[in-house]
């Protein structure tokens, strides 16, 4: 019975490692594909003997890349600082004070992550132009400047700050304002990390918006000048290839930093929720 | 879940602060910090949601132009074929998402959680690390893997299970659905074991103890420890993921090449409001459908809760 | 000093303030050019790059500024444009199948400009091949400069062809084309033709060639008339069933390899794909031959019209005899248009520019078959193809009724299938009807 057990308990595992392998080939062969020349593409299925880094060289010479990652940088980066200011700031004050209508507004927010973003897409693109914020990056930051599902992660981690230091630091004679960035700030940091990547990712691998807002190529994200791409240089997978590695990289060095804080992060909401 | 905090007196703050200021900045705080969101919300939720309502009723030419037609556009939805299209397609994804997905990810999950599973840190990180990649992104490179005669998927299953390497998965209408299923298996199986692993791990271990005492076996302790203890992470995965397959656009739309794709097999109830009202122009339409998607997807979440909720009391 | 709030948060501050920096430092470019024009073919880009310098020194002081759009993007991007107006371009090239949803709306809402004067004015009309006006016609008002005649061939490998010892002068009907190809075909390695099976852009060619077609010049919906059954009747057996003899992989990469490998013998090739297959095959140089349309019945039509682009200008354009001249310039320059010739394949549909020599050049790609000229011997049998606001739908449903046309006939062969062809286009074609109705405007 112990070495039947044992027998099945090796074989699930080298089964899960089988399966994991699976999971990451996708990803090996994207990682090949841009390493290899056009010939060879298709001729072997994974690595080729001869590297080369033509399809990088193509990427920045036929499009200009490096100006779409620096747009998707700053947008998304922009996102993640004003999103964690406003949504931590939000957190703070529902996690640590009563105050009329509280009620209320936690209700509002709860009912907001149930309807579906596309139900406003038509009228927030129609208000979006008559503020005439059609093709800027105002027009893609401010209407999500504010995460819903940020203030509940935050008001989760906040609700853990023993308040008898809040009071200390009133006694004083710290202002508010002070006490949320000098103590409550410091002391969330992991799930600033967390939240950071989340943020990140929203924005960084946003597609719909940007597609509608965005008219100015030399404006485009990734995930539009990606898009784009595919239409103009079809025949080259290579080169399309070289540019979805290099647009997942940043997100994937991330989370390599981040990864503890991010899945504790992404999992308080509903285990402790 | 609100903190038990008397109400901050003069006196409470010793003799060193007692300005009128200082208290007025303590009441107005909360109010202020929250401003941010409400005023946004105000601007580019209220509004919207008032003048969503209002443009369904119009059939629009862009932000300028627009007709009222009454109920002249969810008449004319609900009697459109290709909503109709779009909504089994959409709801046969949640199906697979719901009922293939969540299994695999729950099997993922309960077994990385047991202790003699070996590599456990390094297998949880690759079952996640798809979802690292958006998915425009894995769209474009399944769009790649998925290519007839030479592409990864049909060498791949061609070598395992012989199938034609001429496969097309995207040129066929009925090997579409298939095809984003498996790319949105292997994007977001990893995503939700992580769910269900962390909360298989708040799980008490004593409650285990217990019913092995009692004699019960494996099957037994699934049902009456393992799975009440993550009921609650269980309907929220259950209720976010059949969301997130309702909004389904991305992938197909960049996998089909920008369309809905052969016989519109891939065609989803967001692409749908999205080639109506930021292609063709008719934002007034594009509100209608969007509003009869809340209104589906609402009524789904409710359902889900009931369902489950139902189910608890007859496993107590 | 410590960052107090942890590193990410450090990284996006650092990043966020770089990245604007730099992107305060290098601003998008404002647009100072007198004309901007988008086209999204990138052969039609480097051509105009080339030619674009006369232009501006014809006319000091003007600035071009020409934009390469992504031909999925173009149709989104530009509609979005007008709807909005931002950006638009003064002069825009649209491809031939999404023109028509441009012409929706009141004529004076249109976001081109009618061109119909200036065209008859100047006596283009009778220069050009007529054909083309109609795909840019709405109502009997002209909104594009067409760019392009494109008669259908077909492309061989003749190294192939004389392997197997079929002689191409012997195929002159379909009849013929089918006869030989069931011979030839080995179902999953070699098909006589390349023709897809699950969209219609390859149906729509041969539905012209019988005078058929997706509306009519009134802008009905006619894509369930006889011609349209019988078409269907003679297409679907063509990539489905027991005799098959054509099938499809798909474009780029994997149609090399397809065309190396010997899997396809023959393509559909307008000129323009002709150029497409030379850059996509160049392995297949001097191994490739053309050869006309086999006709439907003998003596009949053998070619008829794949693909096409207009130039249009916009209501948008300040200066509508300025971006009149640009179209000019670049669409009938006899030079200009024998060197793109000699670069795209092209044929314009400038009648008086066919004599020049370019296109009696011999090629050595096609095997020295001297490509101009046999394009342009067809040329005037090129079919009409009407348009209307509806066409990209039209297209979409056509290409549903193939697709479910070819799944019946997979499940039950010849059984009822003329009956179900007969219903299912009237099906979509009654669902354009349908959407015909609804439009207010």
């Amino acid at each position: 019975m112990r070495t039947f057990i044992r027998f099945v308990r090796s074989f699930t595992n080298l089964s899960m490692l089988a399966f994991a392998v699976l999971t990451l080939t996708p990803m090996v062969w994207l990682i090949a594909a841009t390493l290899k020349s056009p010939d060879d593409l298709f001729s072997y299925t994974f690595f080729a003997p001869r590297l080369s880094t033509f399809h990088f060289r193509d990427l920045f010479t036929t499009v200009p890349f490096h100006r779409y990652v620096i747009n998707s940088v700053f947008v998304a980066t922009t996102m993640v600082m004003v999103q964690l200011f406003f949504s931590s700031l939000a957190g703070f004050a529902l996690a640590k004070y009563e105050f009329k209508g509280k009620k209320p507004i936690m209700i509002l927010m709860l009912s907001t992550m149930m309807l579906p973003g596309q139900v406003l897409m038509a009228p927030l693109y129609e208000l979006i132009y008559r503020m005439g914020l059609v093709d800027s990056y105002a027009g893609l930051i401010i209407p999500g400047a504010v995460s819903v599902f940020g203030i509940f992660l935050f008001r989760q981690s906040i609700l853990q700050v023993p308040d008898e230091l809040l009071h200390a630091a009133r006694i004083d004679g710290c202002s508010e304002f002070r006490i949320y960035w000098d103590i409550v700030m410091p002391i969330s940091r992991p799930m600033i990390g967390a939240f950071c990547l989340i943020s990140f990712m929203g924005s960084w691998n946003s597609f719909l918006w940007p597609q509608i807002i965005l008219h100015n190529t030399d404006r485009f994200t990734l995930p539009i000048a990606l898009n784009q791409l595919v239409g103009l240089y079809q025949q080259q997978y290579g080169t399309l290839m070289a540019g979805t590695f290099l647009s997942v990289l940043p997100v994937i060095v991330l989370f390599m930093l981040l990864q503890k804080e991010f899945i504790a992060g992404l999992t308080a909401g509903a285990v402790k929720g | 879940m609100a903190t038990k905090q008397p109400e901050l007196t003069v006196d409470m703050m010793g003799v060193r602060r007692t300005s009128r200021w200082f208290v007025l900045q303590y009441r107005a705080a909360p109010y202020l910090f929250v401003s941010p969101f409400l005023i946004l919300f105000a601007t580019f939720g209220v509004y919207p949601i008032g003048k969503s309502l209002m443009l369904s009723f119009y059939v629009t030419n862009g932000p300028k132009s627009a007709v009222f037609v009454g109920l002249e556009n969810f008449r004319f939805m609900l009697s459109d074929p290709d909503f109709h299209t779009a909504v089994w397609n959409t709801a046969v994804f949640a199906f697979w998402s719901v009922f293939l997905q969540l299994p695999l990810s729950l099997g993922l999950a309960l077994l990385l959680n047991s202790i003699w599973m070996k590599g456990r840190e390094l297998l949880r990180l690759a079952f996640f690390s798809p979802n690292l990649l958006g998915q425009v992104f894995v769209g474009v490179l399944f769009s790649v893997l998925f290519i007839p005669q030479y592409g990864l998927v049909n060498r791949f299953l061609h070598f395992l299970a012989g199938i034609p390497l001429d496969t097309k998965w995207l040129a066929n209408p009925d090997l579409v659905m298939p095809a984003l299923v498996l790319t949105s298996l292997w994007m977001y199986v990893g995503f939700n074991m992580i769910y269900f692993l962390a909360a298989l791990q708040a799980v008490d271990r004593d409650l285990y103890e217990a019913a092995t005492v009692d004699g019960a076996n494996a099957w037994y302790q699934f049902w009456a420890v393992t799975l009440p203890g993550i009921k609650p992470v269980a309907v929220f995965v259950l209720v976010m993921s059949t969301i997130g397959s309702f909004q389904l656009f991305e992938l197909p739309w960049i996998m089909l090449n920008n369309s809905a794709g052969p016989d519109q097999a891939g065609l989803t109830v967001v692409m749908y409001l999205y080639q109506t009202g930021f292609v063709a122009g008719d934002l007034g339409y594009a509100a209608t459908v969007g509003w009869s998607l809340a209104l589906g997807v609402l009524m789904i979440s409710l359902f889900q809760m009931r369902v489950t909720g139902a189910w608890k009391g007859g496993a107590d | 000093m410590r960052f107090p709030y942890g590193s990410a948060a450090l990284s996006m501050l650092v990043l966020s303030v770089l990245s604007g920096v730099w992107l305060a430092l290098n601003p998008v470019k404002k647009p100072e050019a007198t004309l901007v024009m988008w086209t999204f073919a990138k052969t039609h880009y480097d051509a105009y790059k080339q030619a674009l310098p006369a232009f501006e020194k014809k006319h000091p002081g003007v600035k071009v500024d020409l934009q390469l759009v992504s031909w999925q993007a173009v149709t989104s991007r530009l509609q979005a444009a007008f709807l909005s107006d931002l950006d638009v371009p003064d002069l825009v090239e649209v491809e031939i199948s999404a023109a028509g949803s441009f012409f929706r709306g009141p004529l004076k809402d249109v976001g081109f400009r009618d061109l119909t004067d200036r065209i008859k004015e100047s006596g283009l009309y009778d220069r050009m091949v007529q054909a083309r006006f109609a795909p840019y016609t709405s109502r009997g008002r002209i909104f594009g400069l067409p760019h392009d005649v494109h008669p259908v061939m077909i492309a061989y490998r003749r190294d192939l062809f004389e392997q197997l010892g079929i002689d191409p002068n012997t195929i002159k009907t379909w009849d013929d084309f089918i006869r030989v190809g069931r011979k030839v075909t080995i179902p999953g390695k070699r098909y006589m033709l390349e023709l897809p099976d699950s969209e219609s852009s390859r149906f729509e060619p041969l539905l012209y060639q019988r005078g058929g077609g997706l509306f009519d010049p009134e802008g009905n919906c006619t894509m369930d008339n006889e011609i349209a059954v019988e078409t269907m009747l003679f297409y679907v057996p063509l990539v489905a069933g027991p005799n098959r003899i054509a099938s499809d992989l798909g474009g780029g990469q994997i149609f090399t390899k397809a065309v190396e490998d010997g899997y396809f013998l023959c393509m559909i090739a307008p000129d323009w794909r002709s150029k497409t297959i030379e850059v996509d095959v160049p392995k297949m140089k001097g191994k490739m031959a053309l050869m006309p349309l086999p006709a439907v019945s003998p003596g009949g039509r053998r070619t008829s019209t794949w693909g096409g682009t207009m130039i249009g200008i916009t209501r948008h354009c300040k200066n509508p005899d300025l971006a009149w001249e640009l179209a000019l310039h670049l669409y009938l320059n006899k030079e200009d248009l024998a060197q793109r010739f000699r670069d795209t394949n092209i044929l314009p549909p400038l009648k008086e520019a066919w004599d020049h020599p370019a296109y009696n050049e011999p090629r050595p790609y096609w095997s020295n078959q001297p490509l101009g000229k046999m394009y342009a011997e067809l040329a005037p049998h090129v079919p009409f193809q009407y348009t209307s606001p509806f066409v990209t739908t039209a297209k979409g449903k056509l290409s549903e009724a193939l697709v479910a046309c070819v799944q019946y006939y997979r499940s039950y062969g010849e059984r009822g299938f003329e009956e179900f062809v007969r219903k299912r286009l009237k099906q979509s074609a009654d669902e354009v009807r349908r959407l015909m109705r609804r439009n207010p405007y």
